[in-house]
């Protein structure tokens, strides 16, 4: 990753994490407001479903009053206890139960028993327990009925006049999907009821048989104005909760994965007289409107956070083009000059730090330039002394001979004919030999300045590495030297030219031989090393000095008696020619080792 | 002298202004409202339309209808009923042999209580292996009025034919309008037509007795008193149909015990004086005092420690109770099922036909004891041959069905109906259906 791209993405994580934070927090800010203002909202709206309720109850309580105090109802017990006969009235509650809109109505004795029933009519006769309490203020009761359910209701008391405890009317109103559906509810709310189920009675029709313990919550029991409220399972732990404790219990509950269909919901538990839990009423107000405005404040905020980041990047995009934009050209002017570019220069603006680095970087090149040329003029002079002396010491030797051969020739003029003849034959066989001689001298000259191109050719290492052995293992098993190979078993295709590659091996092979006059052991070994194939010859001779090492592959260096010095230089150059490499690693003592690394060749 | 003689005239002629108003006049339509089907068993159109080779009188003697005589042989197992000559179908054609054994054969495919029947000239030939000393009561029910041959291709529009005193005219918006027939054997009825609504609920019929819109309405039992406290002009026939429940006899029911308990829970009394408006009898027995002067014999009590006592701890399965028709008879399986609650059984009324338990209103006909209780019997779905000849034999077999208690009596019940003031001498015929075709209309002034 460029200085740039980690300026960059510094910054603009800076700037995002910023935003981001700020946006996070304005978020939770509002969430919180929406959130107290919510419940703020279901609260009002719960206490006026409460006042509506306690509205209704006393509706009812009005309801069986006015129908107590109704002549029907006088004459009828003006009637009854005149006969005492209660038969003509089995109808009677029916009657006026569907005149005052009543659900429930029972015209109860005075001994307590059922003259009229309107919502169970066989049921005369019976004794009505709720009839046997004094009681003013409606209350809760749960009726059965002639099909074996049960029902909850609103209840409230009242006697037929105004003489002591005689007829009394027990009527109520059905706490259902009807009476739901009748109370007032504002947009977004909905309201259902929880009927506890209640087995049937059996043997005592009139007993009360609260349960013993707390039925499994059944979500086919909580209707609301349309029948069973959709995603009622969802409100089973709030309703639980209200109908264990008793208490009224609030909560969000999410109807689906989705955040806009959740809904404030209160359970408030409808008790009777002992404290038992006969229904639970849950108002539930749908969170939709809230969320969506969340989801809208939400939608502004992550825009602008969004275009405020993109403008953060931009910002930062030009900051970092500005703060890297000289570093990048320092580090280019750098690899320029490490390719070998000494000219290479940087700009130099400003007098901040990096152009004091500008200035010094252009000094410092112009000084590694100059110290260059000097050093390259130097290694030139060195080199054409270095070869001058191998031309004067190769063309010495044979030289002298010539000399000493004309001089014979000169002197033997003097002799005989005879003599002469045969001191001129010798002397141009001499000659023959050492011109020849020289010129050899002058071909591996002429063949180092002359590399031939490659001409390439797939071929595996190992095959090349075999044939180099097997061309010098005869000979090195005379002279008491132990070849030893060592090839990897994969593959290791190569694209070389196998001639100068086989002449570059054999160079090094023979070197070897050289250097262990006194026999030892030459090791060829060839390894691939990823996408190059690794060539090692390595012999157990005396070594080389670090100094050696270094002056290995100079052309004319040679640490042999009769060397030119070319053999190494030749064997670099056809390396170098295959986009390859050479090492060389030795001690003292330890032998060498020469690497060639070759890249592989595709399959 | 002028004087006495037009004194003498005046009282002279007072009998006969007299027998002019009490003189039946012909014409005029009959409209009747009923709740039920007019041509379902037992209904008022069946009556009209058809005949039977046998029918009960007004006091409940069994008379020759179709049949003008008959006689039995072989100790009852053969019975020949003579048909009665030169009676037509309304549709003009012959009454024949023929044609009343196939009308029998069709409506009695089993449970007969017969073998075999068969033309033998103009007599119809009953025969059975046991003894059949009440066929020609059981001849006069319902079940056994001989309808015609199924109306010829095209003419399927005049509905059912038969013998009797109306033919059908027509049907069109709940009405069903028979004509009189002027060659029925027993003569023309005097009223031109009879118009049957039906499906009309009881409160709806007496409010159009009140605007002159109906001239004969039903009035169940329950209704009774408020029909007289309304002083409507009801003829009613008490002990008209017994009030029972049938139970099971498999089952978890095998077992008598729960059977018995369940007929010591019902609180018969409340049932008469309250939802019947003590307008029926309690009953212990299947046949009325007034039939077999026995019933007495029969507790009617309710004894629920007795009742508990003889479930001793058994555990019923859920039970089912319906009852068939609706009103008071619903409201009575609703109360018979809070009994049997009170006396540990979990009883739900349903509507289901197949209740464990059901309420039912059998008929009593006739006015002979032996042959009413064959035909009520009968009527349960417990057909028997009953032969007894004198009470305590009859008692005894009696005795016999209820100590089974798959047939539980509960209450005797009347049936009446209510006429307009412009209907005369209208008369209950012992299968209780109103006989109209001696009822005539007063002819407005």
């Amino acid at each position: 990753m460029s200085l740039r791209q980690k300026l960059l993405l510094l910054v603009s994580l800076t700037v995002a994490a910023a935003v981001a934070a700020v946006a996070w927090t304005v978020l939770v800010r509002i969430r919180s407001v929406f959130e107290l203002r919510d419940q703020e909202e279901t609260a009002l709206f719960v206490s006026q479903f409460q006042r509506e309720f306690q509205h209704r109850s006393a509706e009812v309580a009005q309801t069986v009053e006015h129908v107590a105090a109704s002549d029907r109802a006088r004459t009828m017990a003006f009637e009854l206890s005149q006969s005492g006969d209660a038969s003509p009235y089995l109808n009677e509650a029916q009657i006026m139960a569907q005149d005052a809109r009543l659900d429930f109505l029972e015209i109860v004795a005075a001994d307590g028993t059922v003259i009229s029933s309107s919502q169970w009519p066989a049921r005369f006769g019976y004794p009505e327990p709720a009839a046997a309490m004094k009681r003013d203020a409606t209350f809760l009761k749960r009726e059965e009925l002639p099909d074996g359910n049960t029902a909850l209701g609103l209840f409230a008391l009242r006697s037929i006049g105004d003489t002591g405890p005689g007829i009394r009317l027990l009527g109520g109103r059905r706490l259902d999907q009807t009476f739901v559906a009748d109370l007032p509810v504002a947009p977004g709310m909905t309201v259902g009821l929880y009927g506890e189920k209640v087995a049937a009675s059996g043997n005592d029709i009139r007993a009360a048989n609260p349960p013993a313990s707390l039925a499994d919550f059944d979500p086919k029991r909580l209707v609301g104005v349309n029948g069973e409220l959709p995603g009622a399972q969802k409100y089973q732990a709030l309703i639980d909760a209200a109908r264990k404790t008793g208490q009224q219990k609030s909560a969000i509950v999410y109807l689906t994965a989705q955040r806009e269909d959740s809904v404030n919901v209160t359970a408030i538990p409808l008790a009777n007289d002992s404290g038992e839990v006969l229904a639970v009423l849950s108002v539930a107000i749908s969170r939709s409107g809230m969320v969506a405005a969340q989801q809208h404040i939400r939608a502004i905020a992550y825009s602008v956070a969004s275009i405020g980041i993109l403008l953060g990047i931009a910002f930062s995009l030009w900051i970092t083009a500005r703060v890297s934009h000289p570093v990048e050209e320092l580090a280019r002017a750098a690899e320029q000059v490490a390719g070998g570019d000494w000219d290479a220069r940087v700009p130099q603006r400003g007098h901040d730090e990096i152009g004091m680095l500008a200035r010094s970087f252009n000094h410092m090149t112009s000084e590694l330039k100059s110290q260059r040329e000097r050093l390259v003029q130097s290694e030139r002079v060195a080199a054409w002394r270095e070869l001058a002396r191998r031309l004067a010491h190769e063309l010495k030797n044979p030289l002298f001979p010539l000399q000493l051969t004309v001089e014979n020739l000169v002197r033997a003029r003097a002799l005989p004919a005879a003599e002469f003849d045969e001191v001129f034959q010798e002397s141009t066989k001499t000659l023959e030999m050492e011109i020849a001689n020289l010129k050899t001298i002058i071909g591996r000259f002429s063949d180092f300045s002359k590399m031939p191109k490659p001409e390439l050719e797939k071929l595996d290492a190992r095959d090349l590495v075999e044939r180099v052995r097997s061309l010098y293992e005869p000979a090195a098993n005379g002279l008491q030297l132990k070849f030893l190979v060592d090839l990897s078993s994969e593959p290791m295709p190569l694209l070389i030219d196998p001639e100068l590659v086989h002449r570059a091996l054999s160079n090094l092979v023979l070197n070897a031989m050289d250097a262990m006059p006194d026999g030892g052991t030459i090791t060829l070994s060839a390894y691939p090393r990823g996408a190059h194939v690794e060539i090692r010859v390595a012999d157990t001779g005396a070594g080389l000095t670090p100094e050696e090492c270094e002056r290995l592959f100079t052309p004319y260096y040679t640490t042999k008696q009769h060397g030119t010095g070319l053999g190494l230089a030749i064997v670099q150059s056809v390396v170098a020619d295959h986009s390859g490499a050479i090492a060389v690693e030795s001690r003292v003592g330890g032998g060498a080792e020469f690497i060639i690394t070759l890249p592989k060749a595709e399959a | 002298m002028l004087r006495r003689i037009a004194i003498s005239c005046l009282f002279a002629a007072l009998p006969l202004s007299a027998a002019a108003r009490t003189r039946p006049h012909y014409g005029g339509t009959l409209r009747v409202e009923i709740a039920g089907d007019a041509w379902q068993k037992g209904g008022l159109a069946r009556r009209l339309v058809f005949d039977g080779l046998t029918k009960f009188a007004t006091g409940g003697a069994v008379q020759p209808a179709l049949a003008i005589e008959w006689q039995s042989e072989n100790n009852n197992h053969r019975w020949q009923f003579r048909l009665r000559p030169s009676v037509h179908f309304q549709d003009g054609s012959p009454l024949t042999t023929t044609d009343v054994v196939t009308s029998l054969r069709a409506s009695c495919a089993a449970n007969c209580p017969w073998a075999s029947v068969h033309a033998l000239a103009y007599s119809v030939v009953f025969t059975s292996d046991s003894p059949m000393p009440n066929l020609p009561q059981l001849l006069a029910e319902d079940e056994f009025l001989i309808t015609g041959r199924v109306a010829a291709e095209g003419n399927a529009s005049h509905g059912p034919v038969g013998t009797g005193a109306f033919q059908v005219s027509g049907f069109s918006n709940g009405v069903l309008a028979l004509a009189a027939s002027d060659t029925c054997w027993e003569g023309r009825p005097f009223v031109d037509a009879v118009e049957i609504r039906v499906h009309r609920e009881v409160r709806d019929q007496w409010l159009d007795l009140s605007m002159g819109r109906a001239d004969l309405v039903e009035v169940p039992a329950e209704e009774m008193r408020i029909a007289q406290q309304q002083r409507l002009n009801v003829v009613s026939l008490p002990d008209a149909e017994l009030l029972a429940l049938e139970a099971g006899e498999s089952g978890a029911w095998s077992n008598q015990n729960l059977r018995s308990a369940i007929a010591l829970s019902i609180d018969r009394a409340a049932l008469a004086n309250v939802i019947f408006q003590k307008q029926g009898q309690a009953a212990g027995s299947l046949l009325p005092q007034s039939l077999s002067g026995y019933a007495f014999l029969f507790s009617a009590e309710r004894e629920l420690n007795r009742a508990h006592e003889l479930r001793g701890g058994l555990s019923a399965p859920p039970l089912t109770l319906a009852a068939e028709g609706a009103g008071a008879m619903q409201l009575a399986a609703q109360r018979i099922a809070l009994n049997l609650r009170e006396a540990g059984f979990n009883v739900q009324v349903t509507g289901s036909p197949n209740a464990d338990l059901k309420l039912r209103a059998l008929p009593i006909l006739g006015n002979a004891p032996a042959p009413a209780l064959e035909v009520l019997l009968r009527a349960a779905g417990q057909p028997q041959t009953v032969s007894a000849d004198n009470p305590a034999a009859l008692y005894k077999t009696e005795r016999d069905i209820l100590e089974r208690e798959t047939l539980i009596p509960l209450l005797h019940l009347p049936r009446a109906w209510a006429s307009s003031a412009r209907v005369r001498d209208l008369k209950l015929r012992a299968d209780d259906s109103p006989d109209l075709a001696d009822a005539s209309l007063e002819v407005a002034p």
